[in-house]
């Protein structure tokens, strides 16, 4: 009859240890249940019931290991994320960022993975190639994605802000002196030289993205007819990218491609 | 002014939404608007621009906030710099925030393979527009060249190709 009532009562607490860690996953709510279950282990171990115990047991360690643990990495490493409130580092690498996106993607490599760790290296390469996937300025898709990754939204923005500041106001200032005094060299000779560099730089730029697109004569295809009505029939961008983008949708319907490998 | 200011924000957004590969990119396809369209700035003052962009630290796409303060003031260099982040910063958030459902979309990834390409063909469009103005010489054509091996084969800083012709310029 005692033993009974005892097994009734670990019943009992067993349910209601289910009841919160089904209900809710967080750390606490977790070891609440676990706290319990731990009450019915003992209990069902004084009613004699073994197995009953050494069910209960399985799944305790099964509540540890796989709900527990988990949850408990993922708080912490929101709670550093939502710590984070350095947001002059990118203010720093905006100030020191030269030589393109893949320095920059560095510098921040270096400080958020290896420094702070908030964020992994799959994440940041995840960045990298979003930011090469879409449109736009890569530098400033990597510093968004990274600002969005930390804080949603709100960091996104701080951290694209804070990053295009520096060089911004740098730019003001050149601009505005410019404007007066023209500083650059106005000797023809020196803007005639830096005028064929702009023009290798443009080319090579050209030649470097052809080089990592160009697979068979489909897209040469499509790359002549870009040019051409670029060139010849000064065809809008907008009208230009939309058709070519339709062409990769009939193009490619037979093989497609992951956007983003991971 | 309200209307050029208008102008400024519908080219940088125009181009910083069609535009792939990066700020190196996106400043040349800006040129045959800023330069023939609007005339905005002359043709040596792009050039000074893409140069300023190059040699300043950040991203290289302030050049762009060169080419709007020539435009319209410190107001145009505002509006031309928000306006060619705007479009980027928005598709990297929304792309973030579903990048399970972005990374499997099949027709969106064709498609995005097809653009890339047509921004190739206009990239050297760009690049033959800047020649034909800047390469009137030997000297220039020669100039070009080098930077063109220097760069796509050993990929060296364009700071340095920069400074380099600068210091050709003055010598020569």
């Amino acid at each position: 009859m005692n033993l009974k009532k005892i097994r009734e009562q670990a019943d009992q607490l067993y349910r209601r240890g289910l009841h919160i860690a089904g209900r809710s996953e967080d750390t606490e709510s977790l070891e609440t249940a676990a706290g319990l279950w731990q009450k019915a282990l003992k209990l069902y171990r004084k009613a004699g019931d073994k197995d009953k115990a050494k069910l209960l047991q399985k799944s305790l360690v099964g509540l540890y290991r796989d709900k527990y643990v988990k949850v408990r990495g993922k708080e912490e490493k929101r709670s550093v994320a939502k710590k984070f409130k350095d947001w002059f580092m990118f203010f720093k690498i905006g100030c020191f960022g030269f030589g393109g996106p893949m320095a920059v993607f560095t510098l921040l490599q270096d400080e958020l993975v290896h420094e702070k760790m908030i964020l992994t290296d799959k994440d940041f390469l995840e960045g990298a190639v979003l930011g090469d996937v879409l449109p736009g300025p890569v530098t400033m898709d990597i510093v968004t994605y990274t600002g969005y990754k930390l804080k949603k939204w709100y960091g996104a923005f701080i951290a694209t802000l804070v990053f295009i500041l520096p060089s911004f106001v740098i730019m003001i200032v050149l601009a505005m002196l410019y404007d007066k005094y023209s500083v650059t060299p106005k000797v023809s000779g020196v803007l005639q030289c830096l005028g064929a560099a702009v023009t290798g730089l443009i080319l090579s730029v050209a030649l470097r993205l052809s080089k990592a697109e160009m697979k068979d004569y489909r897209e040469l295809c499509v790359l002549l007819w870009a040019f051409a009505s670029s060139i010849i029939f000064k065809l809008d961008i907008v009208v230009i990218v939309g058709l070519c983008g339709l062409v990769g949708i009939v193009l490619y319907h037979d093989d497609p491609q992951e956007l983003l490998p991971e | 002014m309200i209307t050029t200011l208008f102008q400024l924000a519908w080219v940088f957004m125009k181009i910083g939404t069609f535009t792939f590969g990066g700020g190196i990119v996106i400043i040349p396809m800006i040129e045959k608007e800023v330069v023939t369209n609007y005339d905005w700035l002359t043709h040596t003052e792009f050039v000074d621009a893409v140069t300023l962009g190059q040699i300043t630290p950040g991203p290289v796409i302030v050049s762009g906030t060169f080419i709007g303060y020539k435009a319209c003031g410190i107001l145009g260099a505002i509006v031309a710099t928000v306006s060619v982040i705007l479009p980027s910063f928005i598709m990297i958030c929304l792309a973030t925030e579903a990048i399970k459902k972005f990374r499997e979309n099949k027709i969106l990834a064709n498609f995005l393979r097809g653009a890339r390409i047509a921004v190739i063909g206009m990239v050297f469009d760009a690049g033959v527009s800047i020649g034909r103005s800047s390469l009137v010489d030997t000297k220039t054509i020669l100039i070009a060249a080098v930077s063109i091996i220097c760069l796509f084969k050993y990929k060296v800083n364009p700071i340095w190709i920069l400074l380099g012709a600068g210091i050709v310029g003055v010598v020569t």
